[in-house]
């Protein structure tokens, strides 16, 4: 860890009381946190990249069936989705910034965190909402995942194995939304947290590491996009 | 309690180390700003022609605003250098992933037209041809078969022995 | 070596041992003492073994004749599918880094607890969790796809395979996180004068495993909910009626699956490293090459997991690639036993049962080791391709080294454990027999498999006989073995069993400079690190320093 002394810190003596009984000091326990969070991080990006790896397999092998499937969807839902991902990722940093400055004890410090979190939350219950339009759309004219797809009966003629398509379209923006909500919940639990005062320059982990954990619903996302959407 | 504070074995000289980065809000505007340029221009050149470029300009956008949110929001420009090592060894691991599989992947869609196997075999079938593998395409055997088992479209289950010999086909 | 205060008397500590220090069920159910969590993760995996143990005699035992002989089919594929379902991910996963991994990685390290002690009692409940559920799959209807789930068959049975799938998903959380924490606790927990290059080797293999856990189980978890979601959405990805290919399924699950046994060995290395220093009182041999060859172990390990795919319909120039590398992995691997043995040479060996355990692992692991290179030539394994070779290949490794390492590292740190001693005399006897019975048992396997007995079969052509007979009898032995070992650990709860000092072995690492059962929050006070773990004092010639 590099010996940065940006902030000046006069803590000194002053036993932290968020530090846990195990560490020895703030210093070790926020950069443990921060550390596992990013290895956890290392984990579900694993995870998605099986998915983004099935996607590619199968626009290698039916690429005219990817795109004509894709045409269904609605690229101007993806976009306004996309744009409200991205306000949520500046919203969450300046929650986590509002935190590093935030001064112990003070109240009004705890109510711009809250805020910034109260819009974050907002723009993740916009993204929610766009996505039950969309997934009502495709339940209506019949192009649901696998087994289930019959968009053929709504007058939907796709030509190939569109089934597939939208089982990856279906799993991949469906894993997604549950981390979405995931981190909504989260988010709410350190709202609460915050609220009782528990955030500010001595102790803003918490904050932080949900903020990494929202960082990377974008990330995901901002692949997804042009992937699903805007195929070419 | 020892006064001396240590991490990773070493003495700390500031006994409350913390790392505080904080970035003026100034920069976090500029990269939102940044970020909902990138995606428009995503989007554009999403009507744009480019053939089979389109793919990877398609990725490089993606990447860049990527690289922004981890950069910037996510601290990781001014950060504990293990974390980057962290990201950066995910993807070489996502890479190899990917590297090893598509190129199979590859070969075996070569092999599947070759073969006519797959959906081809099964737009063989609904047309009224025999696929080119397997038993369907000797008819004696077929009937054989089917006269042990029943008729051939039905998945799985035949009796006891030949379920083994069936399994012991592409595992391990 | 360390300092504590002289006034402090390790074999009187102040401080009640982390057994006593907290009463009652729920301190036990809710504890977030690593020591604690190591001892239950250490009594369920046992009972896994066991069970899993338990359905391997059983399905030995049918083979006795060529002939049906009390089980059908359908119920031999499920006990060999259970078999190795709950021995991987109940028993040998999580046997080393949740029992002895967590017992010890922070006693190891001089620290008070892992990073995240909340996140480890999670691990346990998770892993708890898909213990109850792979045992419900085997109530609910079973399952009988062989561990390896492939496809279509495992998206299309009707046995509880969505269960199964989802039992193993759990799993895998359990294993990521703890991994996570392993990780996190090295790299900021260790003592004061613990550089990257005085920590046990018990420590690196530890961390070598967290990684490649933290790289390789997620995609296991996409995996298998693939394989659910399949089931029932009929997705069509790994379905080749419906557009997909089954080969995609072989190559997500080995991506995780072959780094998954470097999980099961790595941590064994470990154990041996630890064993063999301390019972010949002798620095390690090369210490910087076997602790750069388990991270060079858990990065290769990810490159080569085509070698599982030879026979499949993968392509032949990715198979020749996939060859290749899995020759490279067997170096670093080489490195250590070469280590090892060198590590032996010239030191003041003595023979307990640790160090017959630590002995008995280089005999069968390298065997095991070298019968790899076999498979993974790949004109060999055409042949040997799903027979009974490649069943005694791993067996030799998983069983002859992990399983086997696991015992001695449970033998050796006993007394830290338990603050008494195992009974050595049956403990010998039960090393004897395990060994014999093991080698027995799949030792003829090889001849078998090399001469075209196909594994998961119960029936089986007359001229196999003779084989299958003395490995079942081989069972028989490995089996009793096992009981005897597992009796001699339990004479320590007697009465009349020895008590051990804190340091019995005259061991450098910190967990020795602790008492045995060490205190709740390990060391009274922090201890500083000044040399290697491996710096032998002048010993007496007793052998023994209690």
């Amino acid at each position: 860890m590099s010996d940065s002394t940006h902030a000046a810190h006069t803590d000194g003596e002053e036993h932290n009381p968020f530090v846990a009984h195990h560490f020895d000091n703030m210093g070790q326990q926020a950069g443990a946190a921060k550390l596992g969070m990013w290895l956890f991080l290392a984990t579900e990006l694993l995870m998605f990249s099986g998915l983004f790896l099935a996607y590619f397999i199968c626009r290698m092998w039916y690429p005219d069936m990817v795109l004509g499937a894709h045409e269904y969807l609605s690229k101007t839902a993806g976009g306004i989705n996309t744009c409200v991902l991205l306000f949520s990722s500046w919203t969450m940093a300046m929650a986590v910034r509002s935190a590093q400055i935030g001064k112990p004890g003070s109240k009004e410090d705890a109510a711009k965190i809250k805020k910034y979190l109260l819009l974050t939350l907002l723009c993740a219950g916009v993204f929610l909402v766009v996505k039950y339009f969309e997934y009502s759309a495709k339940f209506e004219h019949g192009m649901l995942p696998g087994k289930f797809y019959t968009a053929h009966l709504h007058g939907y003629e796709i030509e190939g194995l569109p089934h597939i398509f939208f089982g990856i379209y279906f799993i991949m923006t469906g894993l997604h939304g549950v981390h979405v909500l995931v981190g909504m919940a989260v988010m709410i639990w350190i709202y609460i947290r915050a609220s009782r005062g528990e955030f500010s320059r001595d102790n803003y982990a918490g904050v932080e590491n949900t903020g990494l954990y929202w960082h990377l619903v974008d990330l995901v996302w901002i692949f997804l996009f042009p992937l699903l959407y805007l195929v070419k | 309690m020892s006064s001396l504070a240590y991490l990773k074995g070493k003495e700390l000289e500031n006994p409350v180390e913390c790392h505080h980065h904080v970035a003026p809000v100034s920069l976090y505007v500029v990269i939102l700003l940044a970020l909902f340029g990138l995606t428009g221009l995503t989007y554009a050149v999403s009507f744009a022609d480019l053939g089979p470029l389109s793919l990877p300009v398609a990725m490089a956008v993606a990447t860049l605003k990527a690289s922004l949110v981890v950069a910037f929001f996510m601290h990781l420009k001014d950060d504990d250098r293990y974390n980057l090592f962290i990201f950066l060894g995910t993807l070489i691991f996502i890479g190899i992933f990917f590297g090893f599989t598509l190129f199979d992947m590859q070969a075996r869609d070569a092999l599947n037209d070759e073969q006519r196997t797959f959906v081809r075999a099964e737009d063989e079938r609904n047309a009224g041809n025999n696929p080119a593998i397997g038993i369907s395409n000797d008819p004696a055997r077929l009937a054989a078969w089917e006269a042990k088992h029943g008729s051939h479209d039905e998945e799985g289950h035949a009796e006891e022995e030949h379920s083994e010999g069936e399994k012991a086909e592409g595992e391990h | 070596m360390s300092e504590q205060p002289a006034s402090y008397d390790l074999e009187n500590p102040s401080e009640p041992n982390f057994y006593k220090a907290q009463k009652g069920l729920k301190s036990w159910l809710f504890t977030v003492d690593h020591k604690r969590l190591g001892v239950m993760y250490l009594a369920s995996v046992i009972l896994f073994f066991f069970v899993a143990g338990f359905l391997a005699i059983a399905l030995r035992t049918e083979l006795l004749t060529p002939a049906q002989d009390f089980v059908s089919a359908s119920t031999y594929n499920q006990l060999f599918t259970l078999h190795g379902a709950i021995m991987t991910f109940l028993f040998i996963i999580p046997a080393t880094p949740g029992a002895l991994g967590n017992f010890l990685l922070p006693l190891m390290l001089g620290a008070k607890d892992v990073a995240f002690p909340r996140l480890n009692l999670l691990s346990f409940w998770i892993y708890s969790a898909a213990a109850v559920m792979l045992l419900c799959t085997l109530l609910l209807g079973g399952l009988d796809t062989g561990w390896t789930f492939y496809t279509p068959y495992s998206t299309a049975t009707g046995t509880a395979a969505g269960l199964a799938a989802l039992g193993v998903f759990v799993a895998g959380f359990s294993s990521i996180l703890t991994g996570l924490n392993f990780v996190v606790t090295v790299h900021r927990m260790r003592a004061p004068g613990q550089t990257w290059d005085r920590m046990p080797l018990f420590v690196w293999a530890i961390y070598a495993t967290a990684v490649i856990q933290i790289l390789a189980t997620p995609v296991l978890a996409i995996t298998v909910l693939l394989v659910f979601i399949e089931r029932f959405l009929g997705i069509g990805i790994f379905d080749p009626a419906m557009g997909g290919d089954p080969v995609l399924f072989q190559h997500f699950f080995w991506f995780y699956s072959h780094p998954a046994v470097y999980i099961m060995i790595l941590p064994g290395f470990g154990i041996i490293s630890e064993i063999l220093t301390v019972h010949s009182r002798k620095h390690v041999f090369g210490y910087k090459a076997i602790a750069l060859s388990s991270v060079a172990i858990a990065i290769i390990s990810f490159l080569v997991w085509g070698h599982h795919l030879f026979v499949s319909g993968q392509s032949e120039l990715v198979g020749v690639i996939f060859s290749f590398l899995t020759f490279a992995v067997a170096v670093p691997t080489a490195i250590k036993v070469f280590s090892w043995v060198a590590t032996l040479y010239g030191g003041s060996i003595v023979y307990n049962t640790p160090m017959w355990y630590g002995l008995m692992f280089l005999w069968t692991f390298t065997i095991g080791g070298v019968t790899g290179l076999y498979l993974s030539t790949i004109a060999t394994d055409v042949h040997l391709h799903d027979t009974y070779f490649v069943v005694a290949h791993f067996h030799y490794v998983m069983m002859g080294g992990l399983v086997i390492a696991f015992i001695g590292g449970v033998y050796h740190w006993w007394p830290k454990i338990t603050g008494r001693f195992y009974h050595e005399a049956s403990g010998k006897l039960g090393a004897l027999l395990v060994f014999i019975g093991f080698n027995i048992t799949f030792g003829t396997q090889f001849f078998l498999g090399h001469q075209g007995m196909p594994r998961r079969y119960f029936a089986y052509l007359p001229e196999y006989t003779t084989m299958h007979q003395v490995s079942t009898i081989g069972s028989y032995v490995l089996a009793l073995g096992l009981v005897i070992a597992g009796i001699s650990l339990a004479m320590a709860f007697r009465k009349s069993a020895p008590k051990a000092s804190s340091n019995p072995w005259g061991a450098v690492s910190l967990e020795w400079k602790t008492s045995s059962p060490p205190i709740e929050h390990n060391f009274h006070d922090t201890p500083h690190v000044t040399g290697s773990p491996y710096d032998f004092p002048e010993i007496d010639k007793s052998g023994r320093t209690h």
